[in-house]
């Protein structure tokens, strides 16, 4: 992080390597579309890189990431939800960018609404605990502990 | 779990991960390639509230931080004219500003049409349809009015057509309305209001976003020619066709969607965060801009996942359009009271400051449209 404050390139590619797989990734278990889990995660990092000058080099930069990352693809699944529910009242011709489900935890995952997807992610996928998250998603540890549990036993009822 | 979640596998995920490294690695080149200059003095007072608020907010409490780094925000083009000197190539504008609508010439030369809010260009350029309040107005380019119509709370004059024959749309408190470019024939369309463009090509045919779909409406005969589903009617930022007149291009903050009428199809293309502030095809159609809230890319409509990002600033930005030859496109940034003009190809840029100074207005002045 330090490195690529200072401008060294490598030091940016290392910065890349080892956080864009997870950001990618959780980004798409939230949106369940590769193409804009690409543009989220591109643009978690894009933000990074507007921001590098004045970023806490005490903090870490995963969870400064994922903060921007997960906040995104709920934004992002939250209004692919509200466009599809629109549109579909009027027998829509809109081309659905969404992957087909195919595993069977995407599946379970793919049943929750984004909001509990976060959730699951952010603990299972990314290891934060119920705190962390609560601060990463600015909500009640309460309703993040809920959340989680309503998530997982939904989840649990569909595997 | 955990082990469950990291098996899903992502689909195309090692080409997403070179496509956004090349992104992310010519993002960091450009980090400084990019001159900018602290906010100009006429903002002092906006800044020196906000200093107060970071001081306070740094003293009690951790997110002051993100405060102070608002002021530390710089703003604007370092190396920009005090004024529009020349268009980087042919062709003209039309601004629309508080003092009414001005025409710049290429050499930079500006003639105001005082007190119009509204205009667009005729299908040549050599005439200028604006809207008062109240009056709907066709003008030469030097001011000379040629024909004015009484209609109430006129707006989104567009006019098309030949050398030989014309038409203007536009929405007033009945619906749309259309009327010959003499002035002549003036008479309802639809009594609906909603976001209308001319489909290029024969004949005159007026597309219109209605309740979720884009009607296409012969405005000769009055016949509804086809319906093709358009995504969602709300927050419409923008709405225009490609210069063949096979697909429009419809802009909401979140994304586009490009309307294919004869297939009855709309393909969307997101963006991960409703942040888009307008976007237009490229004059020969193979090309989309897309002005975000802080950067501006280039993409294929074929291929919008390939994109090619021309400018990025601190922004907001505001607006965008192409010149007639495609070579250069115009953005506004109104913090910084700049427009800045964008080489297609990312090759340079060239930036005027002082827009609202120079078109007498308080609020900043908008390109109503860069013709011929």
């Amino acid at each position: 992080m330090r490195g690529a404050q200072r401008g060294s390139a490598s030091d940016l590619e290392a910065l890349f390597e080892a956080h864009w797989p997870r950001a990618h990734r959780a980004a798409y278990l939230v949106v369940h579309d590769a193409a804009l889990a690409e543009d989220i995660a591109q643009e978690g990092f894009l933000a990074a890189i507007r921001s590098l000058d004045r970023f806490d080099r005490g903090r870490p930069f995963g969870p400064w990431l994922h903060r921007i990352v997960v906040n995104r693809a709920i934004d992002a699944a939250r209004a692919r939800n509200l466009r599809r529910e629109a549109e579909l009242t009027d027998g829509s011709a809109v081309e659905d960018a969404r992957e087909p489900v195919d595993s069977s935890v995407l599946a379970a995952l793919a049943g929750l609404p984004p909001e509990q997807r976060a959730v699951v992610v952010l603990r299972h996928l990314l290891g934060y605990t119920p705190g962390e998250i609560a601060r990463t998603l600015d909500l009640p540890r309460g309703t993040v502990n809920s959340r989680l549990r309503r998530g997982l036993d939904a989840m649990r009822e569909t595997l | 779990m955990r082990r469950d979640l990291e098996r899903v596998e992502v689909p195309d995920a090692e080409a997403a991960r070179e496509r956004a490294h090349g992104v992310v690695v010519a993002a960091y080149g450009e980090r400084e390639a990019i001159p900018v200059r602290r906010r100009p003095l006429r903002l002092a007072a906006v800044c020196a509230v906000l200093a107060v608020a970071a001081v306070v907010g740094a003293a009690f409490s951790p997110p002051g931080e993100a405060v102070v780094d608002r002021i530390r925000e710089v703003i604007g083009v370092e190396r920009a004219q005090p004024a529009l000197f020349r268009l980087p190539t042919d062709g003209r504008l039309l601004v629309a500003s508080d003092s009414g609508v001005w025409v710049v010439e290429q050499d930079g030369k500006k003639r105001l049409l005082p007190g119009y809010r509204e205009a667009s260009w005729s299908p040549f350029g050599r005439f200028v349809v604006a809207t008062k309040a109240n009056e709907l107005a066709a003008l030469e380019r030097d001011g000379d009015v040629r024909w004015t119509l009484a209609r109430g709370n006129v707006r989104s004059p567009r006019w098309t057509g030949s050398e030989s024959d014309t038409r203007i749309a536009y929405l007033d408190r009945s619906g749309i309305r259309i009327v010959a470019g003499d002035g002549t024939g003036d008479r309802g369309l639809s009594p609906e209001v909603a976001p209308i463009a001319w489909r290029p090509g024969a004949g005159y045919v007026l597309g219109q976003l209605q309740a979720s779909e884009l009607r296409l409406q012969d405005a000769t005969t009055g016949r509804v020619i086809s319906r093709a589903r358009a995504g969602l009617a709300t927050e419409v930022l923008g709405f225009s066709w490609a210069p063949n007149g096979e697909r429009a291009l419809v802009v909401h903050p979140w994304e586009l969607t490009v309307v294919d009428p004869e297939r009855n199809t709309s393909r969307p293309i997101s963006f991960a965060a409703a942040d888009v502030v307008g976007a237009a095809f490229s004059p020969t159609g193979t090309t989309i801009a897309v002005l975000r809230a802080n950067e501006l890319v280039l993409l294929d409509p074929a291929h919008p996942r390939v994109r090619t990002r021309v400018f990025a600033g601190e922004g907001p930005f505001q607006s965008v359009a192409w010149s007639p030859d495609g070579r250069w496109l115009l953005i506004g940034w109104p913090a910084a009271d700049q427009w800045v003009f964008v080489r297609a190809d990312g090759g340079s840029i060239r930036a005027v400051g002082n827009v609202s100074e120079q078109f007498r207005s308080r609020t900043f002045p908008r390109s109503d449209g860069w013709c011929c």
